[in-house]
């Protein structure tokens, strides 16, 4: 339960927002960071805590891509495929990927390991072909490179090959 | 005084017509004032504008691009060009064609066709021919609603349900899942729909998204036969169209702004109309063997039966020995002419009706303090309020639709609510008022007298009380404000658990009202003493000086539809028509003259009574008329006894009943939708109800067998219509019945509050204001409540099989706290047990239900009534019995 786990964190974000329906998205966060994905019974308590339905709060989750309402493997590779990406292979990955893993795009493998998405742009487009998995950044990719980063990931649970994290910057301490 | 102010008029032209509209109109309302109708899906006055389809594009000069004129406001001197202008046209032309992209061509099958918004402007303005050669949308479908049916394929987002389920029901059980074109239209993930069921969503849709499965493919719109009518159930008394085929009831729907509704219906409106046509009903006159079964008569012998045993009473025993109890559900025409029936032939004046289980503590202190009898306020001066104080009322489920206008007070004019509710507020598949409140104190149900104490007290201690009532009815506030002294904030924070603070936070704002409206419900007037609370409220508005207020006053919520009628009909004990005192010697005087009839000098008799005196033999023949004591009461009040004690037990009925199955002789009678006449509803106004369908099998309306029956007993009091029974009424009832789109309610009369200021409060202010301390709470027992549900009214809605598929039988609701401390899994048993014997009963978590308490639906309370034990109001009759206390066990 979100409540009992992350109490001060919640009354921290709900402190942020004049209307408390704001505090929608980041709590929507804080439910897949948790468990991945964003659970019914995770909506249901989002919906308790703003005073909303879990209507509400299923509209907002099924509007926004990057908020997964299935379980997902314990790595989630989202591949770009926009146009950037595209010029310089993106798709040929991808369907290498599905093949390599077994899986179409949506699914997961049945040792619960990878779910591929592919997603739009990334804002890497310099770099492209690139993946994010988790958090991390991986960009330049070949047939080779992925191979390797999947290895990786089934061993150590990283890859030195990642070049983020961008997603989620360390705070930069204040210039005294 | 404020100078009047008079808005000014804009000045537009559309379509090269010109019109004046007030600021503030919007373009496609100020069109429609001129005839020029502009497409549109998502627009809906009810709704505010969201501007989502873009089908109501309309060019205004000096404006860059097309406009929606669904949201532009006009201005003065704005120029609107919409079915004159190329460009408009060719809009509208791509609007449609990218909506008809994806909505499949399956109109033949579809219900909305022939009704179809989008069926009509395609026909208007797309050419037959698409560009898209792409396949369409399919949603898969999840689940089938037993109510209401999804097709989300034909859905054209314009999200009319989706808003109206927020803005006006304040549901939210309706949601746009996804995004662009495969947004659709859900509840919660793949979870079947589970909310209020009002419909609305089912009517506002401009395509055939959503339809109602029980008439799914059974018509075409051009097949049905309408009528307009009014609903059966609770006193809100909403209009809606019964519609027909072939003497088949198919659809009930209310068009927008009709009726004191104004077009919304809730669930037992709109899906609760199969009720009259149920199998079960009688369908012939039926007189019991001596071994207690029932042979089928006609009609001729059961009137003659029937007549000739009762008049055999009345020769042998006089008019004394009979008595007769009538449900409120018959119109005003009937509840009159049983009463006159009663008392002019029969020479009784023992007559009851449904209103004595609770109605009639409303009316009594409204007649007392006030000297009306009917609300001083209209629905739209409870949606005019700007502060609305809600007491003892789940008003959602026993008015939905009243609720509805607090809730518009509330969510659209910034009206403040205060509520003394047992509800907790927290939110849930239905509605929950107390969510809407700015002050909300919860309130143990046999608390209201405390409470509404505490809120006297309350204003009179912060100096709230108005000036005039300071300067010119000392003595009154005085003499409460003494006898209040009496009653210690601590006790009050004790028994209540709520700090005196709140209660002076709830006074201060009632007080600072402008137009204040006071709601009365269940919770108080079927509570013991129920009137004396009444009337607390009623010192209470008169101590903020809110009674002379225009806009100001109280209602009382009638639970059944004619609630009021029954009372105004004078068949009440100890009323006559109007409603006219029996004691009122002179006024009864002149309606026997009217009646040209001696009217019975016999005593009059309360329900409680008439079943005492039939217990003892003092009444030996009873007519009963759609009413169900057996079923409605207790088994300790010892119905049955009664009933097998008559002589002569005459029933009128659609349904053999539990009290039916002991009638001598049963007439089948006929439903609301198979009669004309008259309701009234709970603010007092007169409506018309229709015959829509033709009576089942041999039954007849309520007032025709009066009127058979009268000739057989050799006093004939005959009709030929209801109508003329109503003109009957008219000249008894001077002005009643002005019938109109809204009632004009009574003025208080000044001379019966000076009354009371001076003198009359005094006879039992002490009393009134004495309450006895709450028991704390025990917690070995748990207090159990019967309370109405939003799916049904009554008894009679449990034969309504829309209604049975949403709510088919009676749960225990409690929250989840209580459930775990009793050990109870939600969809599990338990056994409820006191000294009065043990049931067994589903349980359900419902976490609006506080602490201590569980609730069970009255509609169900079949074999729960044994634990329950009545107490009767001494003032006035009310059988009080709708709570009771238990120990729990997991089962």
């Amino acid at each position: 339960m979100l409540r009992e786990k992350h109490h001060q964190y919640i009354a921290a974000i709900l402190k942020r927002y004049p209307v408390k329906r704001s505090a929608m998205l980041p709590l929507l966060n804080l439910a897949q960071r948790e468990e991945g994905y964003v659970s019914e019974a995770a909506m249901k308590e989002i919906a308790a805590i703003l005073d909303l339905t879990p209507s509400q709060v299923y509209e907002t989750a099924t509007f926004y891509t990057m908020l997964n309402l299935k379980p997902i493997g314990t790595f989630h590779i989202q591949v770009c495929k926009s146009l950037m990406c595209a010029l310089v292979g993106a798709d040929e990955l991808i369907h290498w990927l599905e093949d390599h893993l077994g899986i179409k795009v949506g699914e997961t493998t049945s040792d619960n390991l990878f779910t591929l998405s592919v997603v739009e742009c990334l804002g890497s487009c310099a770099t492209g072909p690139m993946m994010q998995v988790n958090d991390d950044y991986y960009e330049r990719l070949d047939r080779q490179k992925v191979t390797q980063i999947l290895d990786d990931l089934r061993r150590n649970g990283t890859s030195p090959l990642k070049s983020g994290p961008f997603m989620c910057p360390e705070p930069v301490p204040p210039s005294s | 005084m404020a100078e009047q102010h008079t808005p000014q008029l804009l000045r537009v032209t559309i379509d090269g017509i010109a019109v004046q509209v007030p600021p503030g109109t919007l373009v496609i309302e100020a069109a429609r004032q001129v005839g020029v109708m502009i497409p549109h899906f998502c627009y809906h006055p009810k709704l505010e504008p969201d501007a989502n389809c873009r089908m109501c594009l309309v060019e205004i000069e000096k404006m860059p691009r097309l406009q929606t004129s669904c949201s532009t406001r006009v201005t003065d001197g704005m120029v609107v060009r919409s079915n004159t202008s190329p460009v408009v046209q060719a809009a509208r032309k791509s609007v449609l064609e990218f909506i008809l992209a994806n909505h499949p061509l399956d109109c033949p099958v579809c219900d909305q066709g022939g009704r179809c918004d989008l069926q009509d402007f395609s026909h208007e303005y797309t050419p037959t021919v698409s560009r898209f050669t792409e396949l369409k949308r399919i949603f898969p479908k999840e689940y089938f609603s037993p109510l209401i049916e999804t097709q989300m394929n034909r859905c054209v987002q314009c999200l009319r349900c989706v808003r109206y389920c927020d803005q006006v029901m304040d549901v939210k059980a309706l949601a746009p899942a996804g995004r662009g074109t495969m947004t659709e239209i859900k509840h919660f993930g793949h979870h079947a729909l589970d909310c209020e069921f009002c419909g609305g969503c089912v009517q506002i849709c401009p395509v055939g998204a959503i339809t109602s499965r029980l008439s799914m493919y059974e018509y075409r719109p051009w097949m049905l036969k309408r009528t307009e009518t009014i609903c059966p159930y609770c006193g809100d008394g909403c209009q809606f169209t019964i519609q027909q085929k072939n003497n088949e009831l198919i659809e009930v729907n209310s068009t927008y702004g009709a009726g004191r509704n104004r077009g919304d219906l809730c669930a037992r409106g709109y899906f609760g109309y199969h009720a009259s046509t149920h199998p079960d009903r009688l369908r012939h006159p039926l007189i019991r063997r001596p071994d207690g079964t029932f042979r089928e008569v006609p009609w001729e012998e059961a009137l003659e039966v029937a007549g000739e045993r009762l008049m055999g009473i009345k020769q042998a025993h006089g008019g004394e020995a009979i008595a007769g109890l009538i449900t409120s559900r018959c119109t005003n025409e009937e509840l009159y002419l049983f009463q006159k029936l009663m008392r002019v032939v029969l020479g009784t004046n023992k007559i009851d009706c449904s209103a004595r289980y609770g109605h009639v503590n409303g009316i009594e202190p409204l007649r007392r303090v006030q000297g009306a009898h009917r609300w001083t306020v209209t629905f739209e001066d409870i949606v005019a309020a700007d502060v609305l104080l809600l007491v003892g009322t789940n008003i959602t489920e026993t008015n939905p639709i009243t609720g509805l206008k607090v809730k518009e007070a509330v969510k659209r004019r910034g009206a403040r609510l205060l509520t003394l509710e047992t509800l907790l507020p927290v939110r849930g598949s239905i509605s929950n008022i107390t969510t809407l409140s700015s002050c909300h104190i919860p309130v143990h149900p046999l608390g209201y007298g405390q409470a509404v104490n505490a809120l006297v007290k309350a204003m009179i201690e912060q100096n709230d009380v108005a000036p005039q009532i300071r300067e010119q009815a000392v003595e009154f506030y005085r003499t409460i404000e003494s006898v209040l002294r009496t009653c210690s904030w601590e006790d009050l924070e004790c028994d209540l658990g709520v700090s005196r603070y709140r209660f002076f936070e709830m006074a201060r704002i009632f007080r600072e009202a402008m137009r204040a409206v006071v709601l009365i419900g269940q919770g108080v007037l079927r509570a013991s003493r129920g009137a004396d609370i009444v009337t607390n409220l009623l010192d209470l508005l008169l101590l903020a000086g809110h009674h002379q207020r225009p806009g100001c006053g109280l209602g009382v919520l009638a639970e059944e539809n004619n609630d009021q009628g029954a009372v105004e009909m004078g068949a009440l004990a100890s009323y006559l028509p109007g409603p006219v005192s029996l004691s009122d010697q002179a006024a009864c005087q002149a309606i026997a003259s009217l009646w040209m009839e001696e009217l019975p000098q016999g005593p009059s008799a309360t329900l409680p009574e008439i079943l005492n005196q039939a217990r003892v033999g003092h009444v030996r023949a009873l007519y009963v008329v759609g009413e169900n004591p057996l079923a409605s009461l207790p088994p300790s009040f010892n119905v049955q006894e009664a009933l097998e004690r008559v002589e002569v037990l005459v029933c009128q009925e659609l349904f053999l009943t539990e009290t039916a199955r002991h009638a001598h002789i049963v007439l089948p009678a006929c439903s609301y939708a198979e009669k004309d006449g008259t309701f009234t509803n709970t603010e007092g106004l007169v409506q018309p109800v229709r015959r829509a369908i033709d009576p089942v099998g041999e039954s007849q309306p309520d007032w025709a067998i009066f009127s058979a029956l009268s000739v057989v007993m050799g006093y004939p009091i005959e009709y030929g219509s209801a109508k003329e029974i109503f003109k009957e009424i008219q000249s008894v009832i001077p002005r009643y019945a002005l019938l109109g789109p809204a009632p004009t309610p009574p003025n208080v009369h000044q001379d019966v509050v000076d009354r009371y200021l001076h003198g009359d409060f005094q006879v039992d202010v002490t009393q009134r204001y004495t309450w006895p301390r709450l028991s704390p709470k025990s917690e070995k027992r748990l207090t159990l409540i019967l309370t109405q549900s939003l799916f049904h009214s009554g008894k009679f809605s449990t034969r309504a099989k829309g209604l049975l598929r949403v709510q088919a039988e009676g749960t225990l609701l409690l929250n989840s706290t209580e459930a775990a401390r009793w050990g109870l899994q939600p969809g599990g048993m338990a056994r409820l047990s006191n000294e009065r014997g043990a049931v067994s009963v589903k349980v359900r978590v419902l976490d609006r239900v506080p602490e201590g308490m569980a609730f069970f639906p009255e509609h169900f309370d079949h074999d729960i009534r044994i634990l329950f034990q009545a107490e009767v109001d001494p003032l006035t009759q009310v059988p009080c019995w709708k709570q009771t206390s238990v120990t729990v066990e997991p089962q």
